[in-house]
């Protein structure tokens, strides 16, 4: 491992390190993902940005219309967070589904975000949740959504000098329901094989607003707008979520790995998103 | 690759040291402060035996580079006794058996130490999932559980 690790202590000052080394660089949070691929030997980098000297970037902060969270919160502070388990309970559930407890104790969001894993649990809920990721360069800032942020096998729309420097995460309708399921096809502490996100509101019984994100089974996680609003207007029957699953199962590329074939993966999120709504419609917040 | 001159602050003590930018917590310990209690195995994070504590949370300090815990408190098992008693963790673990070779025990306290720390009277449920992330090969588990029921404030 040769590389030349800098740790500046202000956000100007890890900017400008990323400016001055691009391409050449990596950003160093937690580590759990940089230091196992240092380690492995998967990549090999010049320099190394540690960013956990800056200052004021692990906060979560409530703000009316939904919540701030800084890239350098850890996932075990967002699955405690009373804020989060009380107004985004599917990204709590969702935090606290990755890894162990040491992992989470070490690995961020701004983390978890830049390195665009597949098989990992945040990014699905917070897709469904409608997130929006904020990326700062010397250049300026600007603010992407979650879907245009993730493109593709561990790959962001992030440039070689930017750094995530705050996600924000709208408030849902009020009395929307929400669940997170993780589907593990070997052990309980692997990663997901598939995994579903969705949220729901609901006037008595007629489904007003459905968001739902299929995470882990494809490049990326994938809401298809077009299958969501299936269910518009609409009670969710049987019927009516069985024809939302087959939305979701036919029309998500699904990938192979040691955790099941592509064939698998689409059943998966078939019977998972059947489940998901129906936990939805049965009431369970 | 370019050495640093860093302070750690471990068990209570401090150490100057030059460590290698690309050097692991797990290495600095065991090979430059020879404390041994600190296991490697899988180096992925997802065993345990390499448990540390920094400022009172558990990591995996395989999946740690030592610059990013400089001036922050470390805890090894070999921190853990004070002047000579064993730590009340390390007590019940020896008094339930809860190990068989032990090359996970030190991982497995530390790991117990911080989940009392944040909750000193922890449901099974609660102490399950806790310690989920530490694995004993030799399947003491049984009586790992009966350890850590014996450290709750309200034992039953």
């Amino acid at each position: 491992m040769s590389f030349e690790l800098l740790q500046p202590d202000s956000l100007p000052g890890a900017l400008k390190a990323l400016a001055q080394h691009g391409d050449e660089a990596k950003v160093l949070a937690g580590g759990t993902a940089i230091v196992l691929m240092l380690q492995q030997k998967l990549i090999a980098p010049t320099v190394l940005v540690s960013v956990g000297r800056i200052p004021d970037l692990a906060y979560i902060r409530s703000e009316p219309d939904g919540i701030h969270v800084g890239p350098l919160t850890t996932l075990r502070d967002m699955e405690r967070s009373l804020v989060i388990q009380t107004h985004f309970p599917l990204l709590a559930q969702a935090s606290g589904e990755v890894g162990n407890i040491r992992v989470r104790n070490q690995a961020t969001l701004g983390g978890n975000l830049a390195e665009a894993d597949y098989a990992s649990d945040p990014p699905t809920a917070l897709l469904a949740l409608g997130t929006q990721v904020t990326a700062t360069s010397l250049r300026g800032e600007r603010t992407i959504p979650l879907e245009d942020f993730l493109i593709g096998f561990y790959t962001t729309d992030l440039e070689p000098d930017e750094l995530i420097t705050d996600v924000f995460i709208p408030a849902s309708a009020p009395g929307s329901r929400t669940t997170y399921l993780k589907y593990r096809s070997r052990s309980s502490e692997d990663r997901p094989c598939a995994c579903v996100a969705a949220i729901a509101a609901f006037e008595a019984e007629t489904c007003t607003d459905l968001r739902v994100a299929v995470g882990a089974a494809s490049e990326v996680p994938q809401r298809l707008p077009a299958v969501e609003n299936l269910a518009r207007g609409q009670a969710l029957t049987d019927e009516l979520i069985g024809e939302i699953a087959a939305g979701y199962a036919d029309n998500i590329d699904t990938l192979e790995d040691i955790r099941g074939s592509a064939w698998y993966r689409t059943q998966m999120i078939r019977i998972h998103v059947v489940r998901a709504l129906e936990e939805l419609r049965n009431g369970r917040r | 690759m370019s050495d640093r001159t860093l302070t750690l602050q471990v068990n209570g003590r401090p150490y100057t040291l030059e460590v290698p930018s690309g050097q692991t917590l797990l290495e600095t310990l065991r090979e430059s402060l020879e404390l041994v209690g600190v296991r490697d195995s899988c180096g992925i994070g997802m065993c345990g035996t390499c448990t540390v504590l920094v400022d009172g949370r558990a990591i995996s300090s395989c999946l740690t580079l030592t610059a990013q815990v400089e001036n922050k408190h470390i805890t090894t098992i070999e921190g853990l006794s004070q002047d000579g008693q064993l730590h009340p963790v390390q007590q019940a673990y020896i008094d339930h058996g809860a190990f068989q070779c032990a090359y996970c025990t030190p991982g497995f306290i530390l790991s117990t130490v911080a989940l009392l720390g944040e909750n000193a009277n922890p449901d099974d449920a609660a102490i399950r999932e806790y310690l989920a992330g530490n694995l004993c090969r030799c399947g003491s588990y049984v009586n790992i559980l009966n350890a850590v029921r014996a450290c709750r404030t309200i034992d039953d």
